[in-house]
């Protein structure tokens, strides 16, 4: 394996360097994204853009039209995997307070944006390249409304170039009917919220003031309001972070009512509990990391696992995400994740869909990214074996917008210099 | 014999003890003291002397005689009981009667390392046993009230705090001065591991809490043994009162066995106050063979008309509620002596009522009297002259309605030979129809109804609607709104004579006289449909719990892919075969008769495509651990064990066995640099905490470095343990090993001594973290250390080589590619987390290919969880060592497998597939490396503790089980409790979020 990689990259990467104007990558086995899977293909990179995919059996090819031809027979192409709600660029060091910048004081802070704090030369952003990751949204936390997230590529030199969209949406931390006290050394018990009401009570209220802020075209400017609007014209998706049924069903219930044009759950612990509402209000889900416990201690152990095959079988659309303890390196292993709903029962297809298409769906990106189709960005990765596999997740080549990226990181450094 | 009756009456009546004698009177003496003679009752001698017809005779505070027919002299106060019921008074054990609660100090964000007390006494605040309870006793009226409304008459009372609490004192209930009141000083010592009110750090956990007991138990013989070397009230106190019973106030069931280890190892007979669970531990009730002192509270059960809030109630909570109430039945078939005790009951009116649902349960009634009476005043010793009616024991007794443990009222409770009533008889059913008469209103009818003691009166011809009325002593007033009318009477045998007044304020005098009785339904309820047999229990009592254990049967694995980690590699269509516990077979073509005796009970699994391997031991974990992981007080805590706090119940066991995992190293935290001794368990799902450990020559012990032993993320007010530097960590340990080694050096040459000379010798003082330390220095425990950076990996391999040990394990050891090759020189192994980094400052160098790296340059290397989470899909992280430096399969296996078997010097008996080796033995879907592999069954020791097809059972049992219970539930009455989400408490030693970020 080694050896061939080795032999692979003397071959193409003189050509590479050469012009990177048209570029045709065939024979390898293409995860399209959509679900589909095309075998022996060949891919045209033209620009940024994807010029044509086909499978090579139907189509003919003039080598003399392409600047570099890359074989990839034996290997796998994937779009990028996206990893939703993250707190990558905006924190390098969980214990180190000086590089926390994902949560403002306040519990109403929509106006802040995640756009102008990310740190593009964050050394994990490198770490999860290599595991085909290459879009992130990158998501404020904490309060209520905690503020604005934006996508990224996971290349750039400042956040102006990096960014993907910008301000894509407000992210609302539906609060919690219950609370537990304590922490992880001495972890105390759960208490149910006594201003859980309250606190709703609350979000309502804000919601009706910026819908009429909205309705009013403000002769005085509010910059929390004036945040806010693009939840009401579309141009903005509100994520609501709720976990568990009564949360849910409260949190869906007041949005619809409030006119939130695009809403996407993030969470859903208890999803599945509440799927008829979630699917009849047309609901996308952001899913909690799969690799967790099960919610209580009676619960199927395979709970977290089972998930998604249960919300793709109830017909709703989901993508995976990694929140939770150490969930900034540790999201490189998103892929995985899925690969173990894979073992679970979700069909590898859907499983690498969610992962790239429906994620760039429920981000509002799939106009350019989430697919290998005619078109689209070429942001896209190609694999030794199977990317949601472990073993053989093994990065070979890595393009976003049309250029490759390099493959080492902070790590890879390391491990070359003590070899 | 009524000759010597009665000698015996004058005897006793010249004896009984005029009290406050030295107390001078204000007035004139009044000392005569009428006998009192109580005929006509049932009397309750104990539990097992009734007699029906009875005559008691009292005078003061003694019982002169009691029998069928006594002597009762002339000028005797007589009683006709009329058929009532007399049994002794209860006696409370478990008591803070009149003694005020210690007040907690001002809470300070400072942490406070060295005890407030002032005065010559022990380290720390908890260890009081000083206290001296008579000396702060003060008569509570209102208390006193509850008690004597219950039917106690005695009280043993202690202050309710700390681990060593001092002596409880035994206390009438009366108002009478304390010098008559108190009739032993000292009565019992009380002992428990809550810290109380202490803020003192030591101890944070309940390991802290067993070490500091056990050490304060050496202390007090050492302190004996010497000639005051220091002056110390406490252990003198310990010393001057150990003759007196111990009791214990235990408050979680499973620490029975942690208390019958100290009782055990330190030859100390405790009478153990219970906490009413005592039925999850019944099946080891007989071998702890405590006395037990029992409460009588029960959970409520649970508001349950939300359907979203009971898939959070567990399986666990809702057992424990159906059981409860059986918990006395339970504990007095297994034969235990046994008390009951009011103390845990929120509201004290409840102790008849769950007396009485105990009896409907199961607990005999005679069990019962004798739990109230004779078993605690013989468990205190003053059976002598408490706990039954006998003639010269105190007049304690009360006079109840019916018998008290199925129906009726307490009417007086006697207490030293003073009655207080709690409940006006009324001698007489008025009930009935009669006619009213008067000179004005005549013949009208009239109905009494209702309850015997609160009855109504209805007149129909003057007010169709009942009156409200009252009756006492035969005395009945009645009063009707509507027509202003007013009366009230005397009624005796049916016949009523009082005055009315009406609406124009004329007052007419009447009759009242009974014409016939109502017929009054029996009110007795019928609980015949209550089972006295206990439900069943499951092993462990929650949530996919068995119902049996399975079976250590003889199997073989057929036509699998076997990993054996041993030179034959991957083996496939391969057979493994197992019996008692241990492998048999591992190779091709089996044939059974070669392998198996008998060959009719073999169990036969094909293994076709399927991947077998030994099972996954985690070097590295934290689940199944009681209240605290770490004891984060001191810097040196090597006297902590979490051997004493196994958790058997912790479903994550079961979790991690459905992950592979069959054994693991359950370490204490990294919040200190000499940290706690470490368990080695078997995922042993239904066995028993002890029965989990693996039996082992060598024990372990975690130490840890930087960031968490130097406090550098606990907040601004943790700036005053020593060390708060690498610099300190290091001195840390030179400090702790050449005190072990001064320690070791103290105790060989006192050993040395001849008999005699031991004799005249004081011993040095036995200290149980300077014991640990010692059995690093003698190669009897090994160090698993937690470790991030290469600085602190080295330094600590230097301080090994210079004291004298080596570092067994470095777990963590993130950088450890950087030093691999002084590992590999030093002798250490290195337990690795797959790819965690960023967390910390410190392990900002951390990489993936670590493990990797370690493993080439011939570092022994495993790959560990330190998370329940990751700990059931460690053949992830074993795999990650393929995809991030190229490691090969096997290689990549034997890091959860075979390498931490032999970091944790278990490798004889676990880690690969061998004959001979203990048949822990997994059967996975796939590869056991991918993604896609799912365990399909789990062998520990030869049984089948978890299989994906008997899961599903499980879980389909679970829920109808609880499916029953919570309709049982639904029919119950009484107050409800509101359902608490129970997420799971669950230990790291390394994850780090600052922040919880929602509201």
């Amino acid at each position: 394996m080694n050896k061939n990689l080795f032999f692979s990259i003397l071959i193409f990467l003189p050509l590479i360097t050469l012009s990177q104007k048209r570029t045709l990558l065939i024979g390898g086995t293409a995860y399209v994204g959509n679900g589909d899977k095309i075998e022996n293909s060949v891919i045209c990179i033209e620009g940024e853009k994807i010029d044509f995919i086909a499978n090579s059996s139907e189509i003919k090819i003039d080598p003399t039209a392409f600047d570099t031809i890359i074989r990839l027979h034996g290997k796998f192409i994937y779009p990028s995997f996206i990893l939703p709600n993250s707190r990558l660029g905006i924190t390098e060091i969980d214990a180190v307070r000086a590089t926390h910048d994902f949560r403002e004081v306040g519990s109403f802070n929509p106006h802040v944006r995640t756009k102008i704090a990310y740190n593009t030369d964050s050394k994990i952003i490198g770490t999860l390249r290599t595991n085909g990751i290459l879009v992130s949204q990158v998501a404020p936390i904490g309060g209520l409304f905690s503020g604005q997230s934006s996508v990224f590529y996971l290349d750039g030199n400042n956040w102006e170039n990096a960014v993907c969209k910008s301000d894509d949406g407000i992210h609302l931390n539906w609060p919690r009917s219950y609370n537990k006290s304590g922490w992880w050394a001495e972890p105390g018990e759960s208490k149910r919220n006594k201003e859980y009401q309250q606190k709703v009570l609350k979000i309502e209220h804000y919601l009706d003031k910026a819908s009429s802020y909205f309705n009013n075209n403000g002769e005085k400017i509010d910059i929390k309001m004036e945040s806010m609007k693009g939840l009401f014209d579309g141009n903005k998706t509100l994520y609501v972070h709720a976990d568990y049924y009564t949360e849910i069903i409260d949190a869906i219930d007041l949005l619809k009512k409030k006119k939130i044009k695009k809403i996407v759950l993030v969470g859903g612990e208890e999803a599945l509990m509440a799927k008829k509402t979630i699917k009849n209000n047309n609901i996308n889900v952001i899913l909690n990391r799969v690799h967790r416990l099960p919610s209580k201690a009676g619960s199927s152990i395979y709970e977290p696992y089972t998930q998604a095959k249960l919300l793709h079988e109830n017909e709703i659309l989901f993508c995976f995400s990694y929140e939770g303890d150490m969930e900034v390196m540790g999201s490189r292993n998103l892929p995985f994740t899925a690969g173990t709903s894979v073992a679970y029962g979700l069909d590898y297809n859907i499983a690498v869909k969610s992962l790239t298409l429906n994620a760039a769906k429920i981000l509002g990106i799939d106009n350019e990214l989430g697919s290998l189709e005619a078109g689209k960005e070429a942001t896209f990765f190609i694999s030794d074996g199977d990317a949601l596999d472990i073993m053989s997740n093994n990065l070979f080549l890595a393009f976003i917008k049309g250029e490759t990226i390099k493959l080492t990181n902070h790590q890879t450094e390391l491990y070359e210099k003590f070899k | 014999m009524k000759k010597i009756s009665s000698l015996l009456i004058f005897i006793l009546s010249t004896s009984i003890c005029l009290c406050q004698e030295t107390f001078p009177t204000n007035g004139v003496e009044n000392n005569y003291k009428s006998p009192i003679a109580f005929v006509n009752a049932k009397i309750h001698q104990s539990s097992s002397k009734v007699i029906e017809h009875g005559m008691m005779l009292v005078q003061d505070d003694k019982i002169l005689s009691v029998g069928d027919s006594i002597t009762i002299p002339k000028n005797a106060i007589i009683k006709d009981l009329n058929g009532d019921f007399i049994y002794p008074s209860f006696i409370e054990l478990i008591s803070d009667f009149g003694i005020e609660a210690p007040t907690k100090t001002e809470f300070s964000y400072t942490p406070q390392y060295e005890s407030k007390k002032t005065g010559p006494y022990h380290w720390n605040q908890s260890i009081k046993p000083e206290v001296n309870a008579s000396s702060i006793y003060k008569y509570d009226g209102d208390d006193a009230t509850k008690y004597i409304n219950n039917g106690f008459g005695m009280v043993l009372s202690h202050q309710n705090d700390g681990i060593f609490r001092g002596n409880g004192t035994l206390i009438i209930i009366s108002d009478k001065r304390q010098n008559q009141t108190i009739i032993e000083d000292k009565a019992a010592t009380f002992y428990s591991f809550s810290k109380g009110v202490s803020r003192q750090r030591y101890p944070t956990s309940l390991m802290g809490s067993i070490a500091l007991f056990k050490q304060t138990l050496l202390d007090a013989q050492w302190y004996e043994q010497t000639n005051k070397k220091e002056l110390n009230l406490s252990l003198e106190s310990y010393n001057q009162n150990k003759f007196l019973p111990k009791i214990f106030i235990l408050n979680d069931e499973t620490d029975y066995y942690r208390l019958f280890s100290i009782a055990d190892e330190f030859e100390i007979d405790f009478i153990v106050k219970g906490n009413g669970k005592e039925f999850a531990v019944s099946d080891q009730l007989k071998k702890f063979n405590f006395p037990l002192v029992i409460p009588l509270n029960f959970p409520n059960a649970y508001d349950i008309s939300n359907p979203v809030y009971t898939d959070w109630l567990s399986l666990k909570k809702l057992k424990e509620w159906e059981l409860a109430p059986y918990n006395l039945n339970i504990i007095a078939k297994n034969k235990i002596p046994f008390a009951i005790t009011s103390s845990d009951l929120k509201n004290k009116k409840d102790f008849l009522k769950n007396l009485r649902i105990a009896v409907n349960h199961g607990l005999k009634r005679e069990d019962a009297l004798k739990a109230l009476t004779e078993t605690p005043a013989k468990l205190i010793n003053k059976y002598h002259l408490i706990g039954s009616i006998e003639a010269g024991k105190k007049a304690n007794f009360i006079i109840c309605s019916d018998d008290i443990f199925i129906e009726g009222d307490i009417y007086e409770n006697w207490v030293d030979g003073e009655r207080n009533v709690i409940k006006e008889k009324n001698n007489e059913d008025i009930r009935g129809y009669y006619t009213f008469n008067s000179t004005s209103l005549k013949d009208l009818f009239v109905e009494i109804n209702g309850d015997i003691d609160k009855p109504k009166i209805k007149i129909p011809s003057l007010d169709s609607s009942w009156m409200s009325s009252h009756l006492k002593y035969n005395k009945l007033t009645f009063f009707s709104k509507q027509i202003s009318f007013r009366a009230v009477c005397k009624i005796y045998n049916g016949l009523g004579e009082g005055r009315a007044q009406t609406k124009e304020g004329t007052t007419i005098d009447f009759v009242l006289t009974k014409d016939s009785s109502i017929v009054i339904k029996s009110k007795k309820t019928n609980n015949s449909n209550i089972d006295t047999v206990p439900p069943k229990q499951l092993k462990p009592n929650v949530s996919y719990g068995f119902e049996k254990l399975p079976k250590k049967n003889d199997v073989v694995l057929t036509n699998g892919t076997i990993w054996t980690n041993e030179k034959s590699g991957v083996l496939n269509r391969a057979d493994i075969a197992f019996s008692n516990g241990k492998i048999v077979f591992v190779g091709k073509n089996i044939i059974l008769s070669d392998v198996f005796s008998d060959t009719t009970s073999v169990q036969i699994i094909d293994a076709t495509e399927k991947h077998i391997t030994s099972g996954i031991i985690d070097e590295h974990s934290h689940i199944a651990i009681s209240r605290g992981v770490n004891e984060s007080s001191q810097a040196v805590t090597a006297e902590v064990s979490i051997g004493d706090v196994i958790n058997s119940n912790d479903v994550n066991i079961y979790r991690q066995l459905a992950g592979g995992v069959t054994a693991a190293q359950l370490l204490h935290g990294s919040a200190n640099p000499i940290g706690g001794q470490s368990a080695l368990v078997k995922m042993k799902w239904g066995s028993l905490a002890e029965e989990m450990k693996i039996k082992s020559d060598v024990g372990f012990i975690k130490f840890a470095l930087g960031e968490n032993v130097k406090q550098s993320n606990w907040g601004a007010f943790n700036k005053f343990r020593f060390p708060q530097t690498r610099m300190g960590v290091e001195q840390v340990f030179y400090d702790a090993f050449f005190r072990a080694k001064n320690y070791k050096k103290e105790w060989e040459e006192y050993n040395k001594l001849s008999l005699r000379k031991k004799r005249n010798t004081t011993p040095p003082r036995e200290d149980l973290e300077l014991n640990i330390l010692s059995e690093i220095l003698d190669k009897k425990r090994f160090i698993t250390c937690h470790s991030y950076v290469q600085s602190e990996i080295n330094m600590l391999m230097h301080v090994g080589d210079s004291m004298g040990f080596t570092v067994n394990t470095f777990t963590h050891i993130l950088e450890g590619y950087k030093v691999a090759d002084k590992m590999k020189k030093h002798g250490a192994g290195g337990s690795t987390f797959s790819d965690w980094w960023a967390y910390k400052f410190e392990v900002n160098d951390a990489i993936p290919h670590n493990a990797a790296l370690l493993n080439s340059a011939g570092v022994i290397t495993a790959i560990n969880s330190d998370d329940a989470e990751m700990g059931r899909r460690l053949n992830h992280e074993a795999a990650k060592a393929i995809k991030y430096g190229g490691v090969s399969k096997e290689d990549a296996w034997k890091m959860i497998t075979l390498n931490p078997a032999k970091l944790l010097q278990l490798d004889k008996k676990m880690g690969s597939l061998k004959v001979g080796k203990d048949a822990d033995i997994v059967i996975w879907s796939d590869e056991p490396l991918s993604i896609y592999a799912k365990v399909e069954s789990t062998f520990v020791d030869g049984r089948l503790l978890f299989d994906h097809n008997y899961n599903e059972k499980l879980m389909s049992r679970d829920q109808k089980e609880k499916a029953r219970i919570i309709s049982k539930m639904a029919t119950s009455r009484g107050e409800k409790q509101k359902i608490k989400f129970e997420k799971e408490d669950l230990y790291h030693c390394c994850k780090h979020r600052a922040i919880n970020y929602y509201e």
